[in-house]
C-alpha cells in the first residue's frame, strides 16, 4: 500500500518532467540567459513594498526619504555612536519586520552579495561581544541592532530610488531607475576580517584580498615596478565624503596586462560590482571591460599575502579601493562610480 | 557561536591625525583642499592646538587661527620657487564630533601661479603639520583645464611630500588671439572712418 502511494506521487512527477524535457528538447537550445534586469527590478520593488507595509506609520517615516534629499550622502564607515544616523534601525524591528528586511536584501544583492553583507554585519557582533577592536570610549554601538535601511525615492518600476543599507563597516547605495541601476558609493569593510562562526572560518573580503595578492604576483618584474607606489596609503583617498572627487590614476596600465592578468583583474572587480543582482552587475562589468585600457592597478605594500597591503583600481567609471588599516584585521574599501555615484547618469535619463 | 581572531586593533584610527591633501592644478593657480582627521586618542591634543581659550568650543576666531597655522605648515613650490598660499576657507566640526574621532577639519589653500610657459613643470607640496601625530594622504586631482597634463607624482613614503610633474600646453587658437584680432580691427575701422571724414571735409 506504502509503496502504491509512493507510486502514485511519483507518477505525476515523471510525467511532468517528461513532458518538459520533451518540449525543452524539440526548441531550439536556448543560450544561458542573465536574469532579467526588469524582472529583478519588480521583485526588489515588490520586496520594498513589503517592508515598507510591514511598519507602522512610525517606522515608515523613518525609512522612507524624498529622492532629492541630503539622506543619500548620509553613510559613514563609522559605528553608531560617533556617527548618528537617521533611518529605520534594525534593533527596533519585530522579527517578521525583519524577515522582510532579508528578503529585500536577498533580492537586491546577488547570493555573493547578501553573503558578504550578512558577514560583515555578523563581524559586528564579534565587536558588540568583545572580540578584538571592539569598545570605543564607552558610547560606541556595535551589533547587527545598529544597521539602518532607508528608502531615498518611493520603491518604483519607472522613477528613480535609492535602496541605502548601513552602519559600520558597511554602506550599500543602490540607487534604481527602471531597468537600470548603480551601486555606487559604496563601502564593504571588515573588522574583524577574520573571524569563526559554528565553527567555520569566515573572512568578508578574504577573496578580495587573496585574489589581490594572486594578481600582484603573477605580474612580472616591470609590470610590478609600476604598479607598486612608492610610499604608504594610510587610507581611503575616496572614502565617505569624498563625493565628486577623481583623482589622476597612478599604477600599471591595464592595458599594459596579459590578457590573463586582465581576466584577474576583472575577477577583482567582480568582487565589488557583484555585489548586486546579477542582472544588474552583468551590464555593469561588460562596461568596466569596454574601459580596461583606460584602468589602472596601483599596490602600496608587501605583495606577500598575509602581509597588509592597499590597491586601487581605477577606469573612466570605477574606483575601487582596499585599505587595510594597519593591519590585516581591519580592512576599508570603496567602490564608485565617478560618472554614477548615487545613479547621477541613470537618474537623469 | 562567533569568535573573533587576528592581532588586537582599534576600531578606527585612534592615535593618529590623518591629513589627507588633494591638489587641483589649473594652468594660472593652484588649489589645495586639506581634510584632518584627529583619532579619538590624539582629539583632545589636537582640540588643545584650537582651542585656545578652553572654553570647550571652537570659535570662528580660533579657527581661524588654526587654519592659519595649517597653512603655515604647507609648503608650496613650482618649478622649485616657493609660492604664497592664501587661506580660502575652513571648516570644522563641532567639539563632540572632533573628539569622536568624526571630522574631519577641512583646510582649503589658494596659490596663484607666476606666468609660465608651455611645457613640463613642477609642483611641489610639503605638509609638516603635527608630524608627532601625523599620517598623510596627497593626491593629485584629474585637472578640470585641457591645458593641464599631468606627467607623474612622486611622494616620499609618509606622503607628506608629493611632487607633481605636468605638462601646460599653449593656450588654443582664438582663447587670446581672437580677442586681440577683433580689438585690431575695430581699431582699423575707427582710424579709417577718421581718415575718411577729415579727407571728405
Amino acid at each position: 500500500m506504502r509503496s502504491l502511494l509512493k507510486l502514485s506521487a511519483i507518477v505525476p512527477v515523471g510525467v511532468v518532467v517528461t513532458l518538459t524535457a520533451t518540449g525543452l528538447a524539440q526548441r531550439p537550445a536556448p543560450a544561458a540567459k542573465a536574469p532579467s534586469a526588469a524582472d529583478a527590478t519588480a521583485r526588489i520593488v515588490k520586496a520594498a513594498q513589503a517592508v515598507s507595509g510591514s511598519l507602522d506609520d512610525a517606522g515608515r517615516a523613518r525609512l522612507q526619504f524624498a529622492f532629492d534629499s541630503t539622506q543619500k550622502t548620509n553613510w559613514s564607515n563609522l559605528p553608531s555612536g560617533i556617527y548618528e544616523r537617521h533611518s529605520l534601525r534594525m534593533g527596533d524591528l519585530t522579527p517578521p519586520q525583519k524577515a522582510a528586511v532579508t528578503t529585500l536584501l536577498q533580492t537586491a544583492l546577488s547570493a555573493d552579495g547578501y553573503r558578504k553583507v550578512n558577514e560583515i554585519v555578523r563581524g559586528d557582533e564579534v565587536l558588540r561581544n568583545g572580540g578584538p577592536g571592539g569598545g570605543g570610549g564607552g558610547r560606541v554601538n556595535f551589533g547587527e541592532a545598529e544597521y539602518y535601511l532607508a528608502f531615498i525615492g518611493t520603491p518604483s518600476m519607472t522613477t528613480p530610488w535609492m535602496l541605502q543599507f548601513g552602519g559600520h563597516h558597511l554602506a550599500i547605495n543602490l540607487t534604481m531607475a527602471g531597468t537600470a541601476a548603480s551601486m555606487a558609493p559604496s563601502l564593504p569593510a571588515a573588522q574583524p576580517a577574520k573571524y569563526t562562526f559554528e565553527g567555520k572560518e569566515i573572512r568578508p573580503l578574504g577573496r578580495e584580498n587573496d585574489k589581490a595578492f594572486e594578481l600582484i604576483n603573477a605580474l612580472d618584474a616591470g609590470q610590478r615596478s609600476q604598479a607598486i607606489l612608492g610610499s604608504t596609503v594610510a587610507d581611503l583617498v575616496l572614502g565617505p565624503g569624498n563625493d565628486g572627487k577623481v583623482i589622476q590614476p597612478e599604477g600599471l596600465k591595464v592595458s599594459a596586462m596579459t590578457p590573463a592578468q586582465q581576466t584577474m583583474l576583472l575577477g577583482i572587480v567582480r568582487e565589488w560590482a557583484g555585489i548586486m543582482n546579477d542582472a544588474f552587475a552583468e551590464p555593469r562589468m561588460a562596461e568596466i571591460r569596454a574601459d580596461l585600457p583606460q584602468t589602472w592597478f596601483a599596490w602600496s605594500g608587501p605583495t606577500t599575502n598575509g602581509s597588509a597591503a592597499y590597491f586601487r583600481i581605477q577606469g573612466p567609471t570605477l574606483v575601487i579601493e582596499y585599505a587595510p588599516q594597519r593591519s590585516v584585521d581591519h580592512i576599508h574599501t570603496i567602490y564608485r562610480d565617478p560618472t554614477n555615484d548615487y545613479g547621477a547618469k541613470i537618474a537623469a535619463k | 557561536m562567533i569568535v573573533g581572531a587576528g592581532s588586537s586593533t582599534s576600531a578606527h584610527r585612534r592615535d593618529e591625525y590623518l591629513q589627507a591633501a588633494r591638489i587641483a592644478i589649473d594652468p594660472d593657480r593652484v588649489r589645495v583642499e586639506v581634510d584632518l582627521t584627529a583619532g579619538i586618542a590624539v582629539a583632545d591634543a589636537v582640540l588643545a592646538g584650537i582651542d585656545a581659550d578652553r572654553d570647550g568650543a571652537i570659535s570662528s576666531s580660533e579657527a581661524q587661527a588654526y587654519a592659519g597655522v595649517v597653512r603655515q605648515a604647507v609648503r608650496l613650490d613650482v618649478d622649485a620657487a616657493p609660492i604664497s598660499a592664501a587661506l580660502v576657507s575652513s571648516a570644522f566640526p563641532d567639539v563632540a564630533a572632533l573628539r569622536g574621532g568624526e571630522g574631519p577639519i577641512r583646510v582649503v589653500l589658494l596659490a596663484s601661479l607666476p606666468p609660465l610657459g608651455p611645457g613640463r613643470h613642477q609642483i611641489r607640496y610639503r605638509n609638516a603639520h603635527r608630524a608627532d601625530i601625523g599620517v598623510y594622504l596627497a593626491n593629485a586631482l584629474v585637472p578640470a583645464s585641457d591645458r593641464v597634463a599631468i606627467n607623474g607624482q612622486q611622494r616620499d613614503a609618509a606622503q607628506r611630500e608629493l611632487i607633481v610633474d605636468y605638462e601646460l600646453r599653449p593656450s588654443r587658437p582664438g582663447s587670446g588671439a581672437l580677442p586681440f584680432a577683433a580689438s585690431l580691427g575695430v581699431a582699423v575701422l575707427v582710424l579709417g572712418a577718421l581718415w575718411w571724414r577729415r579727407r571728405s571735409a
